[in-house]
């Protein structure tokens, strides 16, 4: 990631980012140069939250490509680096895009109680690609997550926000077919 | 018209509950009734109906068994089902019962009863329940709840914050989870309740990513409480918002939190100053996990007297441990403390696995202690777990078999606290890393005698010097692995 301009440079227009789709509309609401309604509870402004932006960009774009950084800097004035702090900090900001699903093995302890090793090992055989992977035709990235509180009916498994609980390898081939 | 009651929880739907509502929809004759989950999830999906002696269930039902339960054949009644017989229900009282977002079924199971006699009050009759009460926070610290609320109260700011620590993090626990998808009511009473007690005008909800669906039904929650004018305190105004993390595990640690919430790196500030004192944008500030909010509301409804009449000399009220790992019956079982461990899992546990034997026991999460099965009859309070040098944190139990590898557990343990250190702090931060590399060894059969005291050495100094229990608790897993399985250790060490 590129900080060039950095926290010391006057603050000025962006350079027009050569057309991101969505992500001018992703930075409107935080933009500290918006108009802003008067606040109902008369609370006083607060700083910019970097934290909420990345996820709304992420949500508009899937992830935060390191080129936008800039922009969502300026927008925020905030410096660049703030920016690629706060986003290389958070295991859930990407800086590129997944597969159509994610599947997100549980290796929380519960579920490495119940062995779920054996089950990633054989996830990553099936899928042939390794954690943090995507599958050649872009349908899945695999993932690992540390818990996603399904512990009572685990060995778990989240293929986007759907999580499946005593999940068996029998059963992973029927699951992946719902998700083209 | 028959009316099955089935739940809506994230671990319901997992194993199914979903795939029945789907099935038996449209069914003429049929209403089926989404509620909360009972926390017996072993016998998940659950299916219940009302009988003249009260609820009938089903456990572990499948589409195809819809015909049984119209005819009323095969069921057991509700409370006759010894997991939950044997409970004490009082935050969980209502779970499976009522539906998470009818306000009606909230008021009339006795929701905002603690909110009423809370403004009855004055703030510091209010603190003065809490600290009659003796309750200590259930999210990992156990510090006197009512000292933190003097303190934000007595703080003199232009605002101050109540602020949720929904980030469950600790792996084996889901107790928040369950709250927020289950009555999230509970848990936005007892955040007015503190507010109104050291006059805060704004809340928020830090709740971890992978509990979407916690998050959207805290959101509705809160969007039906603010329509239905609830969220007023003393003719104020009081703004409550969720937000959403990014998977940053140091993020449950309150500082780490706040940090997070102002949209920072959430990395842990150094204490003090405590949060109560500067907190969120530098203003008095309450952290609390969702499960003591949770618990405040029947404190304030039925008296501090009441809560500390539970429990044992120093750890008061109920318990919500959160069973998991490789016994028969996992779930949620809310206890008074002061049973054993042993006393726990052969209550509800309902003895391992088929084929399994137990081979140790963490207690607490990531960072807690492991016992092995010669060491189970600890009582289950803070003073003992303390005494032992191990955690309850936030009642996670997980039970590993004879399969488990100890130095591949000890391995995962460090790799994970290296993971998530936020770096901060130096001991936490390399000694993590430093404590994975050793472990690595050792699995790989290159391990050297020194390397094992260099081990113990290295988690003393993480122990004493960590900024937060994050690196402070990282060693101990690991080092109650090697204290009660060296032999696993040894076959890895060369000399």
């Amino acid at each position: 990631m590129t900080t060039k301009g950095g926290s010391d440079a006057p603050a000025r227009r962006p350079e027009p980012m050569g057309g991101v789709p969505g992500l001018a509309e992703a930075l409107a609401p935080y933009r500290m140069d918006r108009p802003k309604e008067p606040s109902r509870t008369g609370t006083p402004h607060v700083p910019p939250n970097i934290l909420s932006c990345l996820l709304a960009v992420q949500e508009a774009l899937r992830c935060v490509p390191p080129g936008t950084i800039p922009e969502i800097a300026h927008s925020l004035e905030a410096t660049e680096a703030d920016v690629a702090g706060v986003l290389s900090y958070y295991p859930d900001l990407r800086t590129g895009r997944p597969g159509r699903h994610v599947i997100r093995v549980c290796t929380g302890e519960s579920c490495v109680a119940n062995h779920c090793a054996k089950g990633l090992a054989a996830l990553q055989d099936r899928l042939k690609v390794r954690v943090g992977e995507t599958t050649p035709d872009g349908r899945f990235t695999l993932e690992r997550v540390y818990c996603v509180g399904n512990c009572a009916v685990g060995p778990s498994l989240a293929i986007d926000e759907d999580v499946y609980g005593r999940v068996s390898d029998a059963d992973v081939a029927r699951l992946l077919a719902s998700y083209q | 018209m028959t009316r099955l009651y089935l739940a809506t929880d994230t671990s319901a739907r997992a194993v199914g509950a979903n795939r029945l509502a789907e099935a038996w929809a449209n069914r003429p004759g049929l209403e089926l009734v989404r509620t909360s989950s009972r926390g017996a999830f072993f016998l998940e999906p659950l299916v219940e109906r009302d009988s003249p002696g009260g609820r009938m269930a089903w456990s572990n039902v499948g589409p195809d068994d819809l015909p049984q339960i119209l005819a009323g054949s095969g069921g057991t009644p509700i409370d006759r089902i010894p997991f939950l017989a044997q409970q004490t229900r009082i935050t969980f009282a209502n779970f499976g019962v009522t539906q998470p977002l009818s306000l009606d079924e909230y008021v009339a199971h006795g929701g905002f009863q603690g909110m009423k006699r809370a403004q009855a009050l004055s703030p510091d009759a209010i603190i003065g329940e809490l600290k009659t009460s003796r309750l200590r926070g259930r999210g990992g610290a156990a510090f006197p709840v009512w000292t933190k609320w003097q303190v934000a109260r007595e703080t003199q700011a232009d605002r101050k914050y109540v602020v949720a620590n929904a980030d469950e993090g600790d792996a084996g626990t889901y107790c928040d989870r369950m709250l927020m998808e289950g009555e999230p009511f509970r848990l936005i009473e007892g955040m007015l309740i503190c507010a109104r007690a050291i006059g805060a005008t704004q809340g928020y909800i830090y709740c971890r990513q992978e509990y979407p669906s916690a998050a959207r039904t805290v959101r509705a929650a809160v969007q039906k409480a603010e329509r239905s004018g609830l969220l007023i305190l003393d003719d104020k105004p009081f703004h409550l918002e969720v937000f959403v993390g990014a998977g940053s595990y140091v993020c449950g640690e309150e500082t780490a939190l706040l940090e997070s919430l102002e949209g920072r790196r959430g990395v842990v500030r150094a204490k003090p100053p405590y949060p109560a004192v500067s907190g969120l944008y530098g203003r008095p500030t309450i952290v609390s996990n969702v499960l003591t909010f949770a618990t405040v509301p029947s404190i304030l409804a039925r008296g501090g007297d009441w809560h500390a009449s539970m429990g044992t000399e120093r750890s008061k009220g109920t318990i919500a441990l959160q069973i998991g790992g490789r016994v028969q019956h996992p779930g949620l079982a809310e206890v008074p403390f002061g049973l054993t461990l042993a006393d726990v899992l052969e209550r509800f546990g309902g003895g391992m696995a088929p084929g399994a034997k137990l081979k140790a026991v963490q207690v607490g999460g990531p960072l807690g202690s492991l016992f092995p099965s010669s060491r189970l009859d600890i009582t289950i309070c803070y003073d003992a777990f303390a005494e032992a040098g191990a955690i309850l944190g936030h009642g996670g139990i997980v039970v590993f078999d004879d399969e488990t590898d100890m130095v591949e557990l000890a391995r995962h343990f460090m790799a994970f606290a290296a993971d998530e250190s936020c770096g901060k702090c130096t001991p936490c931060r390399i000694g993590t890393v430093r404590g994975q590399e050793i472990l690595e060894k050792v699995q790989a059969g290159r391990g050297r005698d020194e390397d094992l005291a260099l081990l113990a050495d290295l988690g003393e100094t993480m122990k004493t010097a960590s900024l937060c229990a994050l690196g402070g608790r990282a060693p101990y897993p690991v080092l109650t692995a090697i204290e009660h399985f060296p032999h696993e250790f040894r076959q890895g060490v060369r000399g």
